[in-house]
């Protein structure tokens, strides 16, 4: 009966029809053809993976993913009900810095952490404090998590605009309820799909991230899955490592896919759906306490690593303290070569066009199958999202290598085999929240299936979908496990053309590129978070 | 001021590089020339797929066009690991896509060799190579040398492989994980392989609280901002550092530095051999010596100028090591994870 909603007889086949043959040549057959290379190896690929060694590593891997998961959700959700529920001074402000994180790339992130919090770091060289256990779990798990809440916070939030609950949280708190009460028995149940959404997304991305773990991790001999991979990687030119390669990250997808699976079975069997309800009333002004509590902790996660990066960007040599006789913007000047300019436009065309691929199909994805078959797509797409970019780029290049090698198109296939999860996730998630009525109504009114889709669904879906296109977008942008593997002479991007002008590590140049490209970053952010609020605020604000 | 000195280098470099063709081109018959250039290059496009950093890639290619200004050079490069990802991939879809295969350390490529996937022959300019450093499919272009790197303002700085273990430097030194760098799986090679050190080397560096980051110049970073007190590192970044002015100093292993050499072979399937062997020999040649050279690495011909080498060089037994990599790897691992 919810069916009711996708079906767009004819037209809804068709798009099935795509869906489906868009997901067997982007995500199957890559990966189809690396299994078939792992499988050469017999099974001793898969059997490296089980060694004590192997297990180890995916215990570890396992166990922070998780752990950052909770971080980012508990996070997240805070964070979304402190700007989404109350009336914040200074609210464009604290947005931009909470979502800042998602602009920087991990293993930049994870740098900063370095240079802030580390031993020698900024706090270290201003007040003699340091992170304890920063090398190592605790460190990959703050790092990761702090890096994941606006990725969570994003999707909840955008998944709240697609369906504003006040009025069923007032009419609670009128019945009686206090505020913890309303809190887990209206606002949570209500939002459980985004918030698994957010979590199965968070779970994978942190369960194949390469960057943060090699930089934390080796110090402290701590291995994850990801970390075993590229280790084998490195030695790929030698065929038992390369099939290990293979098997460690096919059997990486598995457990991903696995535990994504799992949880979204997790939580309330039917989530909780209601009535579209009017504007959303933000009155009440929020604490002073909250507010404080807010902004400290975008202060030591995001603005103090961020400046402690910027700090060493400006340094003339790695290691002179920051005094004003050091400071110089030479290195951004090294930073700019010929190179840049060509990377640059390379890579917003490659994020742009992936961002409306992914939005599309994510949409397609998410919309035709119907209410019933919609999780188990949000399966089949997150096959490719949960693949270290590194092993989705080896498939890809075994699948289209001979016809598309060197072209800016084998990049794109990649990423959106790759990102197409990052859209269609938020978008099932706000979709589940949708109530069929809206969409009964339209029928009844006399519109047809796809004139209720047009009037009805995509203006409710306007926030998410402009969201979603925001995370490819980004996620794109400063991508480079992938595009390192497949760029050709006039398809190389900003970070590939990053990664190789530092690849003997000076990191002030480093750190000036990702300064660089974090700026790059929020400047294209800005005007799309900007015509996000415009398209919620005037469609069902 | 620092940038402007790299400039004038680079300038003083191409002034040499463009005397030097400008030299080759009036004296067309003298046999230098005709010795180290097999045949014309002619005019193609060559596929260079290389590990090398990109500045002495830029280099090299700048000073080739002087040579054979027909051929356009088109450049994949990427960090090894992900070089050979690629490569392996390719063989496995049918067809490698580059004609020039230059490594940074020899164990990856032979890897290659191995596969029968490199060209075996002959180039005009191998019997400069010293015998150490070349195999019948690849030769070796430069030196990559591992050096001790301490902080400047040291009062008793370790001057040997040794001393890294002294308990003076306890919990202070850094090394580079040779399960990520062929520079740092070459030194563990040579430490395995020589009975002096051993694997009971890395055993007493691990007794000692040594740290092990991921890559070579972390070393150099973690010692320039103070967070270790020495480490393990290439000569090359870190004179670059100190030129600049990072507060680190070089100790030159009384021992010796261990060298690893990068080395240059031909895929057996390049679409062009003429141009690829044509590329690879002008790698060795006085001219790609001195623009590699001009880039800050030892050439690995002695009669090109370098950088100022600070005493001893040991090299291991490459062929020793080429199929051991897993076994030596796994006992490292024992001893520092990951």
């Amino acid at each position: 009966m919810d069916d009711r909603i996708g079906r767009i007889g004819r037209a809804r086949g068709f798009v099935l029809l795509a869906v489906s043959a868009s997901f067997a040549i982007l995500v199957a057959w890559p990966l189809v053809r690396l299994a078939i290379e792992a499988v050469d190896g017999g099974l001793a690929p898969f059997l490296a993976a089980l060694a004590p060694e192997g297990l180890e590593a995916i215990g570890n891997s396992l166990w922070t993913a998780a752990a950052v998961t909770l971080l980012a959700l508990l996070g997240g959700l805070l964070l979304a009900f402190l700007t989404e529920h109350r009336v914040v001074p200074g609210r464009p402000l604290l947005l931009l810095a909470i979502l800042l994180p998602l602009l920087v790339p991990d293993f930049v992130s994870a740098l900063g952490w370095t240079r802030a919090f580390g031993p020698a770091g900024l706090l270290d060289r201003l007040a003699g404090l340091e992170l304890p256990g920063l090398y190592g779990p605790i460190g990959i798990v703050l790092v990761l998590g702090s890096g994941a809440i606006p990725l969570a916070y994003l999707l909840i939030v955008a998944g709240m605009r697609a369906r504003a609950e006040p009025d069923l949280e007032r009419a609670a708190r009128m019945s009686g309820a206090d505020g913890l009460t309303a809190l887990r028995t209206v606002s949570l149940p209500l939002l459980w799909p985004v918030i698994a959404a957010a979590g199965g997304l968070v779970f994978a991305t942190t369960m194949n991230t390469f960057g943060t773990p090699a930089i934390l991790g080796r110090p402290a001999g701590f291995a994850t899955m990801t970390t075993r991979i590229y280790g084998d990687l490195a030695f790929s030119s030698s065929e038992a490592a390369f099939q290990r390669v293979l098997g460690l990250a096919l059997l990486l997808v598995a457990v991903v896919v696995v535990i994504v699976a799992l949880t979204d079975r997790l939580g309330p069997r039917n989530a909780v759906r209601g009535a579209i309800s009017g504007p959303r009333g933000q009155t009440r002004a929020v604490g002073r306490l909250p507010l404080a509590l807010a902004w400290g902790f975008v202060a030591v996660t995001v603005l103090v690593p961020l400046a402690a990066l910027l700090l060493t960007a400006l340094t003339r040599a790695v290691g002179l303290p920051p005094l004003p006789e050091h400071l110089t913007l030479a290195n951004f000047g090294r930073a700019i070569d010929s190179r840049t300019l060509p990377a640059l436009v390379n890579s917003l065309m490659l994020a742009g066009a992936a961002a409306f691929v992914c939005v599309v199909l994510g949409a397609a994805a998410a919309i035709a199958p119907g209410r019933r078959w919609r999780r188990r797509w949000s399966g089949f797409v997150a096959l490719g999202f949960a693949i270290p970019g590194s092993v989705l780029a080896i498939g890809v290049l075994l699948a289209f290598g001979r016809p598309l090698r060197d072209t800016l198109l084998i990049i794109l296939v990649a990423y959106v085999a790759k990102l197409w999860a990052l859209a269609e996730r938020p978008i099932a998630g706000a979709l589940d929240r949708i109530p069929a009525i809206a969409s009964y109504a339209a029928r009844v009114h006399g519109a047809d299936g796809l004139a209720a889709l047009r009037t009805v669904l995509l203006p409710i879906l306007a926030p998410t979908l402009a969201a979603a296109g925001l995370l490819v977008f980004i996620f794109a942008l400063h991508e480079v496990t992938i595009s390192i593997l497949l760029y050709g002479p006039r398809s190389a991007t900003l970070a590939v053309a990053i990664i190789n002008l530092q690849q003997l590590g000076d990191p002030t140049v480093t750190t000036a590129l990702a300064v660089l490209l974090t700026l790059l970053v929020v400047l294209c952010a800005i005007p799309l978070i900007a015509l996000r609020r415009s398209w919620s605020t005037g469609l069902i604000g | 001021m620092t940038d402007s000195a790299q400039a004038a280098r680079q300038r003083v470099a191409m002034t040499v590089l463009t005397i030097g063709a400008l030299l080759a081109a009036c004296g067309g018959s003298s046999p230098a020339t005709s010795v180290s250039q097999p045949g014309s290059a002619g005019s193609g496009t060559l596929n260079l797929y290389t590990s090398a950093t990109q500045d002495t890639v830029d280099a090299v290619v700048a000073a080739y066009a002087e040579v054979a200004p027909d051929v356009s050079v088109e450049v994949f490069r990427a960090p090894t690991g992900e070089l050979d990802a690629r490569i392996a991939a390719e063989v496995r879809e049918g067809q490698i896509g580059g004609d020039v295969l230059w490594g940074t350390d020899p164990l990856s490529v032979q890897g290659y060799a191995s596969q029968d996937l490199l060209e075996a022959w002959t180039p005009p300019e191998a019997a400069s190579v010293p015998d150490e450093y070349q195999t019948d499919t690849f030769w070796g272009t430069r030196l990559l040398n591992m050096v001790i790197v301490h902080q400047a303002a040291m009062d008793d700085p370790p001057a040997d492989w040794t001393d890294l273990t002294d308990p003076a430097y306890a919990d202070g030194v850094a090394i580079p994980d040779p399960g990520f760098a062929g520079s740092a799986f070459g030194v563990l090679g040579y430490f395995a392989t020589m009975d002096e050190y051993g694997m009971d080397y890395y055993r007493s560096l691990a007794d000692n609280g040594t740290t092990q980051v991921q890559a070579v110049a972390e070393v150099l970073t973690g010692v320039a901002e103070g967070q270790f007190v020495a480490g393990m590192t290439l000569d090359k970044s870190a004179r670059d550092a100190i030129a600049q002015g990072s507060p680190v100093e070089i100790a030159w292993p009384a021992s010796g530095a261990i060298s690893i050499y990068s080395p240059v072979g031909v895929f057996a399937d390049a679409q062009n051999p003429d141009i690829a062997k044509h590329f690879a020999n002008f790698l060795l040649t006085q001219e790609g010596q001195a623009a590699i050279a001009s880039t800050g690495w030892q050439p690995i011909r002695d009669d090109v100028d370098g950088p100022e080498i600070g005493g001893e060089q040991v090299t291991p037994d490459w062929p020793e090591l080429f199929d051991r990599q897993e076994e030596l790897l796994e006992e490292y691992r024992t001893i520092f994870g990951g």
